[in-house]
């Protein structure tokens, strides 16, 4: 396991995020005055991360390094394209608001190394690199959330955050030990063999408390507690980028383990799934439909999203494994524009539902921009939040098992059950008379600028399809 | 080629419209000439064409899902050509009489065109998944277009539009999907005639699937949304919501349905001409009672679309030419009369049957107009609606015989209501309160209306117009339902 000039190649992406990690913390100390440039150092460092990656994926470049721990395939870089994707409108939004309260460079630092550590989470192959990877992700997140210091919710929403995670890292820290001890190798490989068809009580124990943890991570029923005052607390970049680009890193690498390390268990962990997935679906729509705040509508609303991808994890068996797959690497990229896009919107509006009054006279085009986001949350064509579904539900019906079928089901009869809050937003903006003056536009051009983007990503994206599916199939799980 | 040229350009007519200044004239000029050109190449098809339309110059095949058999194909057939030049006309037609839209015009039109581009997609779709997203397409624009330039009762119709036909396409949804993954395709070639599917299966399937499209249409039990909808919205957008939406779902019942499910959909067919008939009946019953003409109006539309199902039900070629035709038909008259119902109650300031009088004398051209589309929904010989329905009450008869006398028997009901709406509102005496008319219709007016009135005649003096170009289509439909 010799350090080669591939080696360095294969952690281009981390070692960039890091380069520009380094140097975003160095010149907000010492340029303490102009926040410009550390913003946009910032910017041009997801953006550099996003380009070598994209390099990588385009040279068709992949292997596995550090004695088999850390790999480069197609599917780890899709995944690392949506972390820099989504940190770079983050980092625009965030830029405005650090700006006001003068701490760019920590704010800033602590965005890029989520990023890093969201980006080495998709490449492990091993468990206790997994779990070094995932801390690297969540211990700044919870910097983050508590970052909005004039506000209580802040501080109230980052400690929850912090201990509810602090337990979360220690069940799955358990539960890789469990698994650790049956296989006697932390290497998805060899846990693989361990893993047979009929499991120990120890084998059962362990994953379950790995499958929990990671319940938690993702905000899946009945773990999902912390999201809302997490998400209404944090300010509201890291809102948007937490529910988006972490997850999503935490989604893929637990794809990557229950298929390269535990596939002869697949019966087991997809009962559990199934079971977790109509759970998280009804109580995230449901506690969403009695929101008022638009921001803790948003954070249930990524507790549902979060059960419509379980769902895809339900639909991991027979010849529905590469469509389930798909799903997942689909629905991640299909959530990560509409969902940033949403919470970019409210940065701009305020999260208030009477807020939103009016807007589309107000304020036509981000009312707009704000319509494609809740029909493509609802799930309607063609926008991207249906292509998503559109996968999970064909992938489910595939797999010719009747619990997915009725996971599947849950999923139709969920989007159906949210299109009252989701429409609501929309009712205000439409029927609503404005509440109050117009919003002032100020220095919000790049957040209107991520606003639109998003909007034509998530509108488009049945074009985007094409490449991405192109890319998927080129993706190296299986 | 040419069609997905005249499907986009409506979308390049939207961007457009959010690009330009806010002076009026300016934009409603520049979405005159957008609206234009769909309809310009859409004539150019009929007659470079018209006898041909499975020429390659037509259609496209283009991978679009791969791992999924999802394809960008479109082509025109003669089953949606007539829908299709119509979308193309009615949209223009809508732009002309947008009058009364004032606020935020050209995000109207820009909300107009996405629209178009929906329903333009829709009559030219030959993939299931492809159908369903234009079918969708149409729903946000349609909303916003209610919601926002509607009357003052437009929030609660907008919502119920949206909720009712949500559901329906989502139902419809489940059912194309469990066909394609039964049968390995989406693509309308290669499921003709059931895609292989047993004769249980395709049931199962064609349940969703009628589901779905009759409550488009709507069929009567299904129609909740639709009075609310049609009475809050500005009158340009009833053009399209009555001459167009509609037939979203009658279209889908004729070339997806019926073709590709003939077994499935078999056991449901005198059930659907039997829906037909309510239909018929109940518009004509209660447009009877609607003391607002705009109303009586909507539910004279409901009640001949009616006839469209009934023919389509009838699985003859009578039947099924009526059915087609009658889809053009029904968007040509009701289209005239929303538009002619929107001049009066501006010039008038009222819609209330009972206040309105003597337009004969007042308003001859607007009066005279509606006279016409008054006789062309009552069936009148000589105008295009005439043709229709009778061809689809023969074939209905011929097929259902019950179905078939009920709804010819619709026919004096709709003339009843009909008569005595015009009695009343062009030859009556001004009673209480006498109102002041300002002017009979302008031009502009006119020419809205105009081109509708000229098709009315030209289609129900020559009826082969139309009925050469969807004949071979629909023979083929009649192949795939004796074939199985």
């Amino acid at each position: 396991m010799a350090v080669t000039g591939e080696t360095f190649l294969a952690l281009l992406p981390e070692l960039v995020a890091t380069g520009f990690l380094i140097l975003v913390l160095m010149v907000g100390v010492f340029a303490e005055r102009n926040m410009g440039l550390v913003a946009g150092l910032a910017a041009l460092g997801s953006l550099a991360v996003f380009g070598s990656a994209a390099g990588l994926l385009a040279t068709g470049f992949s292997g596995s390094f550090f004695g088999g721990g850390f790999v480069v395939d197609g599917f780890a870089l899709y995944f690392k394209l949506i972390v820099a994707g989504s940190a770079f409108f983050a980092v625009l939004a965030a830029a405005r608001w650090s700006g006001y309260t003068g701490d760019a460079g920590e704010y800033l630092t602590l965005i890029l190394s989520v990023v890093l550590g969201s980006m080495l989470l998709v490449s492990m192959r091993d468990l206790f690199g997994l779990f070094l990877a995932i801390e690297l992700a969540t211990i700044p997140s919870y910097a983050m959330v508590a970052f909005d210091r004039s506000r209580r919710e802040s501080a109230e929403g980052g400690m929850k955050y912090l201990i509810t995670g602090v337990i979360a890292s220690s069940v799955l820290l358990y539960g890789i030990v469990l698994i650790y001890g049956v296989s006697g190798s932390a290497a998805l490989a060899d846990v693989a063999e361990a893993f047979g068809s009929d499991l120990s009580t120890v084998a059962v124990i362990g994953l379950v408390l790995l499958l929990s943890g990671f319940a938690f991570k993702v905000s899946a029923a009945p773990f999902h507690f912390w999201t809302p005052d997490a998400y209404q607390g944090a300010p509201t970049s890291a809102a948007a980028f937490l529910s988006v680009a972490p997850k999503a890193a935490f989604f893929a690498v637990l794809l990557r383990v229950l298929l390269e390390g535990m596939p002869e268990a697949a019966p087991t962990w997809t009962a559990v799934m199934a079971f977790l997935s109509i759970l998280t679906m009804f109580v995230g729509n449901l506690f969403a439909l009695r929101q008022r705040n638009v921001r803790r509508m948003l954070a249930y609303s990524s507790v549902a999203h979060s059960g419509y991808i379980l769902a895809a994890f339900a639909a991991l068996q027979g010849q529905a494994i590469p469509t389930a797959i798909e799903a997942v690497l689909i629905y991640s990229a299909a959530y990560a524009v509409m969902n940033l896009g949403a919470f970019l919107v409210i940065d701009l509006v305020g999260e208030d539902a009477k807020s939103f009054n009016g807007l589309i006279r107000t304020s036509p085009g981000v009312a707009l921009s704000m319509l494609v986001f809740m029909a493509s949350l609802v799930g309607i064509p063609p926008l991207s939040g249906f292509f998503g579904k559109l996968w999970i539900i064909i992938a489910g019906a595939q797999s010719g098992s009747v619990a997915v079928y009725v996971v599947v089901g849950a999923l139709v009869i969920n989007s159906v059950l949210s299109v009252p809050y989701y429409f609501g937003i929309v009712r205000n903006m439409l029927f609503e008379e404005p509440a109050g003056p117009v919003p002032a536009k100020g220095d919000s051009g790049a957040v209107r600028f991520s606003v639109y983007a998003l909007a034509v990503a998530t509108a488009l994206f049945g074009l985007l399809i094409i490449p991405l599916s192109a890319l998927v199939q080129g993706s190296g799980l299986l | 080629m040419i069609t997905t040229v005249t499907i986009v350009i409506p979308l390049l007519g939207a961007i457009l419209m959010l690009l330009l200044s806010d002076e009026a004239r300016l934009v409603r000029y520049a979405a005159l000439g957008v609206a234009a050109v769909p309809l310009l190449l859409a004539t150019y098809v009929y007659f470079a064409f018209g006898g041909n339309l499975d020429a390659a110059a037509l259609s496209q095949d283009v991978t679009w899902i791969e791992s999924l058999n999802v394809g960008y194909r479109v082509g025109l057939d003669g089953l949606g050509f007539g829908m299709f030049f119509l979308t193309t006309l009615l949209t223009l037609i809508a732009v002309v009489a947008s009058w009364d839209v004032r606020e935020n015009l050209k995000q109207y039109f820009a909300i107009l065109f996405v629209a178009e581009l929906g329903m333009l997609g829709v009559f030219a779709a030959q993939d299931l998944i492809l159908f369903y997203v234009f079918f969708e397409i149409t729903l946000i624009p349609m909303y916003l277009l209610v919601g926002i330039w509607g009357d003052e009762n437009r929030r609660q119709a907008a919502i119920r539009f949206f909720v009712y036909t949500f559901l329906g396409s989502t139902v419809m949804l489940a059912g194309f999907l469990a066909f394609g993954i039964l049968a390995g395709s989406y693509s309308m070639d290669a499921l003709s005639t059931g895609g292989g599917l047993s004769r249980a299966a395709q049931i199962a399937v064609a349940a969703p699937i009628l589901f779905g499209l009759l409550v488009k249409v709507p069929a009567v039990p299904l129609h909740g949304w639709l009075l609310a909808v049609y009475v809050s919205s500005p009158t340009s957008t009833n053009v399209v919501l009555s001459g167009i939406l509609p037939k979203l779902g009658t279209y889908g019942l004729i070339r997806i349905a019926i073709p590709l499910l003939p077994e499935g959909v078999e056991p449901f067919l005198p059930y659907i001409a039997a829906l037909g008939v309510v239909n018929i009946l109940y518009g004509s019953f209660v447009a009877f009672l609607q003391p607002d003409l705009k109303a009586l109006v909507a539910y004279s539309s409901i009640g001949t679309l009616g006839f469209i199902l009934l023919g389509a039900a009838s699985g003859n070629a009578v039947g099924l030419n009526g059915a087609v035709f009658q889809q053009v038909s029904h968007g040509l008259y009701s289209a005239l009369l929303f538009i002619l119902v929107g001049v009066i109650s501006v010039r008038t300031g009222t819609r209330r049957i009972s206040e309105l009088g003597g337009l004969a004398g007042r308003m001859p051209w607007a009066g005279g107009l509606l006279a016409l589309g008054a006789l062309a929904a009552m069936g009148l010989p000589g105008l295009a609606v005439f043709v229709s329905e009778f061809m689809s009450i023969m074939g209905g008869y011929e097929a259902f015989p019950v179905q078939g006398v009920l709804a010819a028997f619709g026919i004096v009901l709709s003339a009843m209501y009909l008569l005595y709406m015009l009695a009343r509102v062009i030859f009556g005496p001004i009673e209480r309160p006498a109102y002041e008319v300002s002017a009979d219709a302008g031009p502009v007016e006119m020419a809205a209306v105009v081109p509708l009135a000229v098709l009315l005649l030209m289609l129900g003096i020559f009826p082969a117009l139309l009925v050469s170009v969807q004949r071979p289509a629909v023979e083929a439909v009649l192949s795939a339902l004796g074939g199985s």
